[in-house]
């Protein structure tokens, strides 16, 4: 379970403090539901997957996370350059305490992430679809309660959506997925329930079609 | 104060601290080694070319001894002992800034980068010391320390005092920019002043006094006393100094990173 309790959330900026991105956001995302984010672009939706995922913390607030809560997939966070994919791959077995198991946990993700021989090249050399791709195979290669992902599949081509579509149906027993993407299909596709993102709150929908529908009445009619 | 964890992670937070030490350490090993082309060798030639350098100019003035010490040994074990300080802040100073992308994962926080870094770089120039001091053995000339744990409280005092200050830049670096600059024009003077390629012995009394202030040239002096018995230090050398400005610096660097950690990692 994840606890968002009237969160606040503004950055610093070069001339001072910003405006606020998140004012007074609390919902309760109870065990196994998986949960789409709504909302047009700076409505703050990585924002608020960053808090849930414990990188940044709140300005005002609290969120209290009773579950195993994966890191952030999406736009390359967590994977340096410089460093091949199979390099990066066990840095972050390293990291989960999988110091034995290596091997398995690494064969496990070149097999999901399907790259070839572009396993073992810089991670600079790949294409957005690439990393995401590794990215998938790399948070599912550990047992999380929840996966966070950033527009993690919308890089992907469709036989990779489809893979990854295909895995977490298999984990939805034991785990969910909260996710912030602007394809509709891919969130009917992974989520039931929805969170609408709009001027600083969030409202929860326990169908995620019904946010949809809130966050496109919203938008101006011409 | 917003509370964070209520979920606690069965492995226990010191074997985790030790598991992200050590991928980190081996990831920066990795970097450090195969960066560029040859990057390794580098890694030796550049100390060892600026050490050959050294002695090719104080051979030229003929000095061949200096306080009592052969000049090779004084000019390696310095020279050593300053990188041991200049290494480990400089690659401490940038440990934050060049690990952004690895705070998506919640168990690295900053101060890790920094503390690893710098036992990466202990390391490195304890091998190369070695390297230099095995060097000069083939050459026929014996530098092996008569006392090699005061040469080692010596290396170590200057290594804690790179990790302190290293700890304290990492984070002004990331929260005022234009601090670097200003932090570079202090340092770039201490390998002047820190005894390193002249005696500070040498220098008259009110000016060597000024100088001592600096708790680097203790280290510097005390490695070198720890090399050769018979090497006339300044007098005054309080390796204790050193220790505890070494200390407080550590001790500060670590409150910094405490305190501005969630600010650290926001970027």
């Amino acid at each position: 379970m994840i606890r968002v309790e009237d969160v606040y959330k503004r950055y610093q900026t070069d001339h001072g403090p910003g405006k606020w991105v998140l004012q007074g956001v609390s919902f309760v995302i109870p065990p196994k539901v998986s949960v789409g984010l709504i909302g047009g672009n700076g409505a703050g939706k990585s924002t608020l997957l960053r808090l849930i995922g414990g990188i940044d913390q709140p300005s005002r607030g609290r969120i209290e996370r009773r579950c195993r809560v994966s890191w952030p997939m999406g736009f390359g966070g967590g994977l340096q350059g410089s460093l091949t994919g199979r390099q990066n791959a066990k840095f972050v077995c390293r990291i989960h305490g999988h110091e034995e198991d290596i091997a398995e946990k690494i064969h496990s993700i070149e097999t999901f992430a399907e790259l070839g021989d572009a396993f073992d090249e810089p991670i600079k050399t790949y294409s957005s679809g690439m990393r995401s791709r590794l990215q998938f195979g790399l948070s599912l290669a550990f047992e999380f309660d929840v996966y966070i992902s950033d527009e993690a599949t919308s890089t992907g081509d469709a036989a990779f959506r489809k893979k990854a579509s295909t895995a977490f149906k298999q984990l939805i027993d034991s785990a969910s997925i909260i996710m912030a993407a602007h394809s509709e299909s891919t969130l009917k596709e992974f989520c039931t329930a929805g969170i609408w993102l709009h001027k600083g709150t969030a409202q929860w929908f326990d169908n995620v079609q019904d946010a949809l529908s809130a966050y496109k009445a919203s938008l101006p009619k011409r | 104060m917003t509370k964070h964890y209520s979920y606690q992670n069965p492995r226990g937070h010191w074997a985790i601290a030790f598991m992200v030490w050590k991928a980190l350490f081996l990831r920066e090993a990795v970097t450090r080694i195969s960066r560029k082309r040859a990057a390794w060798a580098w890694l030796l030639f550049d100390p060892v070319i600026h050490v050959v350098f050294m002695i090719v100019m104080f051979t030229a003035i003929r000095m061949r001894e200096v306080g009592g010490m052969d000049m090779q040994a004084w000019l390696i074990f310095g020279l050593m002992a300053f990188s041991m300080f200049s290494q480990s802040s400089n690659q401490c100073k940038n440990a934050i800034s060049a690990n952004t992308a690895l705070f998506t994962y919640r168990q690295v926080k900053p101060v890790d980068t920094v503390l690893v870094r710098a036992a990466l770089e202990g390391l490195l120039v304890i091998v190369i010391t070695l390297i230099l001091v095995g060097g000069s053995l083939l050459f026929g000339t014996d530098i092996i320390p008569e006392d090699p744990l005061r040469c080692l409280a010596g290396f170590f005092g200057l290594w804690l005092m790179g990790l302190g200050y290293g700890l304290i830049t990492s984070v002004a670096i990331n929260m005022i920019p234009e601090s670097g600059k200003v932090l570079d024009m202090i340092t770039a003077p201490l390998y002047m002043v820190s005894g390193v390629i002249f005696p500070l012995g040498q220098i008259p009394p009110p000016y060597q006094d000024w100088l001592l202030y600096n708790p680097l040239a203790h280290g510097v002096e005390t490695v070198r006393a720890g090399v050769s018995g018979f090497y006339h230090h300044f007098p005054n050398l309080d390796l204790a100094y050193l220790y505890q400005c070494a200390l407080f610096a550590v001790f500060l660097g670590l409150a910094l990173h405490r305190r501005f950690e969630a600010k650290l990692i926001a970027q």
